[in-house]
């Protein structure tokens, strides 16, 4: 795949909650190893976009997603498709932090490898440290690996998830406001950390911190309502934005 | 009185009236753990466990048949009940909506209702008409029937608890459903589920309408599934109504014993929650 090809492309994505019209019309293609937030105010369904990216959206009842989303040459809103295969390839890190509960930290970080079948401890073992190292948590909980998950601090916490997500390999890492609960120091830990996600991973983001997504991402994608206003590169979106409201939002006069 | 006053005034009042309403709760409580010993610690004695009981006119013999009979018929309705209950329980948390749950939901909250001496009735026309005999397998339902609502709800409430964002990390991985049911939800609960079942278990110990008509009751020590079989609230039951000064000592010390039993699988169920917390907090 050369760089230039999308890995991930919606075509005119429409989400509904029973009667609502959530998302309107999206159509995004993302290029491997970038990163691209999508920014936009309350409500405006940039998470419920994010969610249907792997379908996790179905699990709210009465969502439902028309359009296409194609991911490796395939439309993986097909119901024939199995969620849980894409799942593997899309991963999602969530808003609050959540280790799963009752588990120590390696158990974390191999659940889905484990679950999945893999046995072999040396394996599992070499997953924990390269995640947890990807994750920049490695050197803070290399000596109490079996310490509870939910014994962490909030950030660490935070990157606990991410190295759960990553242990399973996936090639798109979808990020939920993953720093809206963590305080600035984990947050500025979390940003620096995705850019080293970046060399590996394609990374989409939603955010409610616009400093935030000028200083990490490539692309910038703004919603408003259901609407996309504007997508482009980060630089083009945040100092010099195509579309009036775009420009209003960013500098503060509306949203 | 300046406006300070009066308001402390109000807060200290209420404040002894939250005191007053918790000492009548506790009263009742400390005050049958109290009695119950002094009336029944005396006649407490290790022959109270290894005996069974002497004939009408000699004193001393115990209750070994009735503390063995309570075990067996309480472990037999555990064992029908509990894994159905758990399993019932997870049903409603996981796919909770829709007719099918909701009447699941309905029926346990009813069958929760129920007075115990009804069930003892259903126990006795579905096992005991048919064989022909009170056995300890019909004590074992009516108890299992006991313990099922209490079971059902119990983990159906706890794994509610669990928010939604954990099971959708776990999809998030491509794990399929009942993995992250299996593995994550419910495993990562287990101390809590078992605090819901130890209660229901303690419940179910002390009730005697049940097994009035069911199990019956028993002199001798018996194993036998088919057999009538003794239990402790039964034969306390029957000591405590008999002539007999010896047999309603005796019954003193079975209630004792009975509360204990029931007030330490409370304590063990407590010490299991305390012990995850403080996991969780190291």
């Amino acid at each position: 795949m050369s760089e230039n090809t999308p890995i991930l492309t919606t075509n005119n994505i429409n989400i509904w909650y029973d009667q609502f019209h959530a998302i309107k019309n999206i159509s995004i293609s993302y290029l491997p190893n970038s990163i691209t937030a999508i920014i936009g105010p309350s409500g405006c369904g940039k998470s419920t976009y994010l969610r249907c990216l792997n379908r996790i959206h179905e699990e709210v009842p009465g969502a439902r997603a028309t359009g296409e989303v194609i991911y490796n040459g395939q439309n993986i809103l097909d119901p024939n498709v199995d969620p849980v295969l894409i799942r593997r390839n899309i991963g999602m890190v969530f808003q609050k932090p959540n280790p799963f509960p009752a588990m120590s930290i390696f158990d974390n970080v191999i659940i889905g490898l484990k679950l999945q079948g893999v046995k072999q401890k040396s394996k599992l073992k070499e997953v924990v440290e390269t995640c947890l190292k990807k994750a920049a948590l490695w050197d803070e909980v290399k000596d109490i690996l079996q310490r509870p998950g939910t014994s962490l601090s909030g950030g660490q916490q935070q990157r606990l998830c991410i190295a759960r997500t990553l242990a399973v390999n996936p090639k798109i890492v979808l990020m939920d406001e993953p720093t809206s609960a963590l305080d600035p120091i984990a947050t500025g830990k979390i940003e620096e950390l995705m850019q080293d996600l970046k060399k590996e991973y394609t990374v989409i983001i939603v955010t409610h911190n616009m400093q935030q997504a000028a200083r990490i991402s490539d692309y910038t994608s703004f919603f408003v309502l259901g609407d996309l206003i504007e997508h482009g590169t980060s630089s083009q979106i945040f100092t010099n934005p195509k579309e009036q409201k775009t420009e209003d939002y960013i500098s503060g006069r509306f949203g | 009185m300046n406006y300070y006053k009066v308001q402390k005034l109000k807060s200290h009042l209420f404040i002894a009236c939250l005191y007053c309403s918790a000492a009548f709760v506790l009263a009742p409580l400390i005050m049958v753990i109290v009695f119950l010993f002094y009336k029944g610690a005396s006649s407490l004695n290790l022959d109270f466990f290894m005996n069974l009981p002497k004939p009408v006119g000699e004193t001393g013999g115990g209750m070994k048949h009735a503390i063995i009979g309570t075990f067996y018929m309480v472990g037999l309705g555990s064992l029908i009940a509990v894994p159905l209950g758990i399993v019932c329980g997870i049903f409603l948390a996981e796919y909770g909506k829709g007719k099918i749950p909701n009447c699941l939901r309905m029926a346990s909250d009813l069958l929760t209702g129920v007075p115990s001496i009804v069930i003892g009735i259903f126990a006795y026309t579905l096992i005991v008409v048919p064989l022909k005999g009170f056995s300890a397998l019909a004590g074992g339902v009516a108890l299992s029937l006991i313990i099922l609502p209490i079971v059902i709800r119990s983990t159906e409430e706890i794994l509610k608890l669990i928010p939604g964002h954990i099971r959708e990390a776990g999809l998030a991985l491509g794990l399929p459903r009942w993995k992250v049911i299996y593995f994550i939800i419910v495993k990562g609960n287990l101390p809590n589920i078992f605090t819901g079942v130890i209660l229901a278990i303690s419940r179910a110990a002390g009730e005697t309408a049940p097994l009035l008509f069911t199990a019956f009751g028993n002199m001798y020590l018996s194993y036998s599934l088919t057999g009538p079989m003794a239990s402790l609230p039964v034969q306390i039951y029957n000591y405590a109504i008999s002539p007999f000064e010896d047999w309603q000592r005796q019954a003193w010390a079975g209630a004792f014993v009975l509360i204990i039993l029931v007030l330490g699988l409370n304590i063990v169920s407590r010490l299991i929650v305390n012990r995850k917390q403080l996991f969780n907090k190291k």
